[in-house]
């Protein structure tokens, strides 16, 4: 049973996060960072689709569409994430520096 | 009348997350981030969505927060990148209030009534071979997601081993960490077999389950317990083994049964128990993979960076963990 006032403070809340992990990610130029900014957004759409899940009447049970949705996002960013660390850390690994010099004019 | 609890928990969500994107420093951002992850769990409690709160202790706390702090240990301290201008904060600044607003007017158009979907997903729990309206979503009904998924995981996982350089050593550790490991590792199975069970009437199921067995998995495999290989032949073989019988499934039902992965409600329950079981090690292997390939690379120049063999032998005692 969710109280009153809590959707509404959570859907502001959720869009806040989202726009602020999603602009981060655009803005940072540290990989590591921009992948951080990506998982603080993916918890905003995370927050978004529970928050759309509990809404309604206040009694009633909440809708397990959205919460499996979710449930199959946080394996994916957490799959993503690993993945994307990977691929960072082949950017910075001084073994690789000449490749990346080449590419660079 | 909201309780000043939810109020705190939604500033201090917001200030973490500000913190994870803004801290200039790597550790600083990985640790808000961690902060912002075990806020995030507390918050789906709220939110009456536990599965989703277990899940996120345990991948988004967890697994994503070893993965960082492990990333930390870079080998070479990030070069100083150029800040992006002034000109481009500014348009990302207003860009992101534009999207801000553009959000808030969209979702605040949902209707507030319950979507249709969700009455139908209660309606048919009964013939559906599980109890839990979620777990139900995920391996009855909406199946091709949860398929898809653990697609992705074996991908992600492949494409992590393929970049890590050599593997990671089974190297026996002090006996300190192996007799916590000894303790550890047989709470964490049975808590995550009782996850799998308890997933079919109550929260809980195969991701968690599996989030747990990769953690003790990486625990064995750093406390030095031979066994525990995730990127031996065997690892890799277990992370796809959740794609390939979930491919098994579907074209078992497409042929013989009602059509792709159309569950039969006479055995359903064991099917859906039967995958789950299978999903959960998987997840397990897969995630493990992708640590330790992550952390691989740092062994790189150590004693045994010879890649490919590393892990066939077991370096002699005494050497540098």
């Amino acid at each position: 049973m969710t109280v009153s006032g809590l959707p509404e403070l959570m859907t502001v809340l959720a869009c806040a996060v989202l726009v602020i992990g999603l602009s981060a990610h655009l803005l940072v130029a540290d990989l590591f960072r921009r992948i951080i900014s990506l998982n603080v957004a993916s918890g905003g759409v995370m927050m978004l689709l529970l928050v759309l899940a509990v809404r309604g009447p206040g009694d009633q049970d909440p809708d397990p569409v959205p919460q499996a949705l979710v449930l199959t996002g946080i394996v994916i960013m957490a799959a993503v994430t690993g993945l994307a660390l990977a691929l960072a850390r082949r950017v910075e690994d001084p073994a690789d520096e000449d490749d990346r010099d080449e590419e660079t004019p | 009348m909201m309780p000043l609890l939810d109020l705190i928990l939604a500033g201090t969500v917001l200030v973490t997350a500000v913190l994870a994107v803004l801290a200039p420093r790597r550790d600083a951002a990985a640790s808000a981030f961690l902060i912002f992850g075990v806020l995030l769990a507390l918050l789906w409690a709220r939110l009456e969505a536990p599965d989703i709160a277990l899940a996120e202790a345990a991948l988004g706390g967890g697994v994503a927060g070893a993965l960082l702090v492990d990333a930390l240990h870079s080998r070479r301290p990030p070069q100083p990148q150029a800040a992006s201008s002034w000109a481009a904060r500014i348009t990302g600044a207003a860009a992101g209030a534009a999207l801000l607003a553009a959000l808030l007017i969209g979702v605040r158009a949902v209707p507030q009534a319950r979507a249709p979907l969700a009455e139908e997903a209660y309606a048919r729990i009964p013939v559906s071979g599980v109890e839990h309206p979620v777990t139900a979503v995920l391996l009855n009904y909406r199946s091709y997601d949860t398929l898809l998924e653990i697609a992705v995981l074996a991908v992600a996982a492949l494409g992590a081993a393929a970049l890590a350089q050599g593997h990671r050593p089974v190297v026996r550790s002090r006996p300190a960490v192996r007799g916590l490991a000894l303790v550890l590792l047989p709470v964490l199975l049975l808590l995550a077999a009782w996850l799998l069970v308890a997933g079919t009437s109550q929260p809980g199921g195969a991701f968690q389950a599996g989030a747990l067995l990769g953690a003790a998995l990486v625990i064995a495999h750093l406390a030095g317990i031979g066994l525990a290989r995730p990127q031996g032949l065997a690892g890799l073989a277990w992370t796809l083994a959740g794609l390939l019988s979930f491919l098994a499934l579907a074209a078992g039902t497409a042929v013989f049964g009602a059509g792709w992965l159309v569950l039969d409600p006479a055995w359903a329950p064991g099917a859906i128990l039967a995958i789950e079981a299978i999903l959960a090690v998987s997840i397990g292997a897969g995630l493990a993979l992708i640590f330790l390939s992550n952390s691989a690379s740092l062994q790189q120049n150590g004693p045994a960076g010879e890649p490919g063999r590393a892990a066939e032998a077991e370096p002699p005692a005494g050497a540098p963990s």
